[in-house]
């Protein structure tokens, strides 16, 4: 989750980044370092912050992509997806 | 030699200067509570401003000092929230002084020669000196990456930073903060069902809260465990920095104090050389 985490927070100091995730964000991920595995590639690409939350990702770090509107997030849409990752232990 | 003359507990959402500015409903709100504070801190009339508070995942990553210090002339920030952009003096001497006296006490406090304000600097200061610019003193605490210190520690660097301030030869008339919240979850699995926020533990707030205003610093400290701050939320760490600051003085109830409970937050102040904060 390293990878992950260290990409959020790029995200929210470099603009060029944010754009580049914007325009082709398979790429953008392929060539961030250290680099991501494929299923973290996949979740970031489908904007599924419920799976990286489950896998540990630092979710100050994650509801960046959220703010920023990457990946077809925003803040209601990834605080909706991280309530139902953890419905279990919310209820 | 140095005296400290007031000390304040400040929350930093990095929202609040852009609502007020913008007109939003908790506007009138927000600029109520740091006005006391503010005019309290004109009142004081301090050379330094020394502020404690908790980088929020953008000046460290890589590296992770569990205690810093910035000794450079300025920094600019805030560095997360680009409109918020505003450049500040440091009090490079005194802070190079208070970095020697803790590293010979035993802390090993990392030195920042160069570092950029996060919006846990910049945006209460847009409150508490909105015109003035009193040069500051940066003291980090590591309150996010676990394993966080203890608060007996934190409160032992409050401590030592007072030594410090109280051996300078210099004259200096020094205010201290401590900024964050007593429980939030950011991003988190225990956000409220309408944010992306939350506040996991209001009992613990309402429990710091009632510690602060009987003075009850060493029942805070005890009470304030790692497992009770992650129980707070997973920014429930940020309390070390009010017991940072608390450490910096005697005891004694605050003369001003405050809740905003949706934020999981507080504001308080403390005037150090008799005269009354609010």
């Amino acid at each position: 989750m390293y990878a992950v985490n260290k990409l959020c927070r790029r995200v929210v100091h470099e603009p060029a980044l944010r754009e580049a995730l914007e325009r082709d964000p398979e790429r953008a991920l392929r060539a961030a370092r250290p680099p991501l595995s494929e299923e973290e590639v996949r979740a970031l690409i489908a904007g599924d912050v419920g799976s990286l939350s489950k896998a540990g990702c630092n979710h100050f770090l994650l509801h960046q992509l959220g703010r920023w509107q990457l990946f077809g997030l925003d803040l209601p849409t990834y605080a909706d997806r991280i309530r139902a990752a953890h419905k279990a232990e919310r209820s | 030699m140095g005296q400290i003359v007031g000390a304040f507990g400040i929350p930093h959402n990095p929202h609040f200067p852009t609502w007020v500015q913008g007109g939003h409903p908790l506007a009138e709100e927000i600029q109520g509570m740091y006005r006391p504070l503010a005019l309290a801190f004109e009142r004081m009339r301090p050379d330094t401003l020394l502020y404690i508070t908790s980088d929020h995942y953008n000046m460290f990553w890589e590296t992770l000092p569990v205690f810093a210090i910035g000794v450079a002339e300025s920094a600019r920030g805030a560095s997360d929230y680009p409109e918020l952009d505003r450049e500040l003096p440091i009090a490079a001497p005194l802070a190079r002084e208070i970095h020697k006296h803790l590293i010979r006490s035993d802390f090993d406090v990392a030195m920042l020669q160069e570092l950029e304000f996060d919006h846990t600097v910049i945006a209460p200061l847009h409150f508490l000196m909105p015109a003035t610019e009193v040069p500051v003193i940066p003291v980090y605490v590591n309150a996010f990456v676990r394993p966080l210190p203890s608060a007996s520690r934190c409160l032992a660097l409050g401590r030592e930073i007072r030594a410090a301030i109280e051996s300078s030869p210099a004259p200096t008339r020094v205010v201290v903060a401590g900024s964050g919240s007593f429980s939030l979850e950011i991003g988190g699995p225990r956000i409220s069902e309408d944010s992306h926020t939350g506040v996991p533990d209001p009992g613990w707030l309402d429990r710091v809260l009632e510690l602060l205003e009987g003075g009850a610093v060493e029942e805070l400290v005890a009470e304030a465990t790692d497992s009770q701050l992650w129980r707070a939320g997973n920014a429930g760490g940020e309390v070390l920095d009010w017991i940072a600051m608390l450490g910096t003085f005697d005891p004694r109830p605050p003369e001003y104090l405050d809740v905003q409970r949706p934020f999981g937050h507080a504001f308080a102040g403390w005037t150090l050389d008799g005269t009354r904060s609010t």
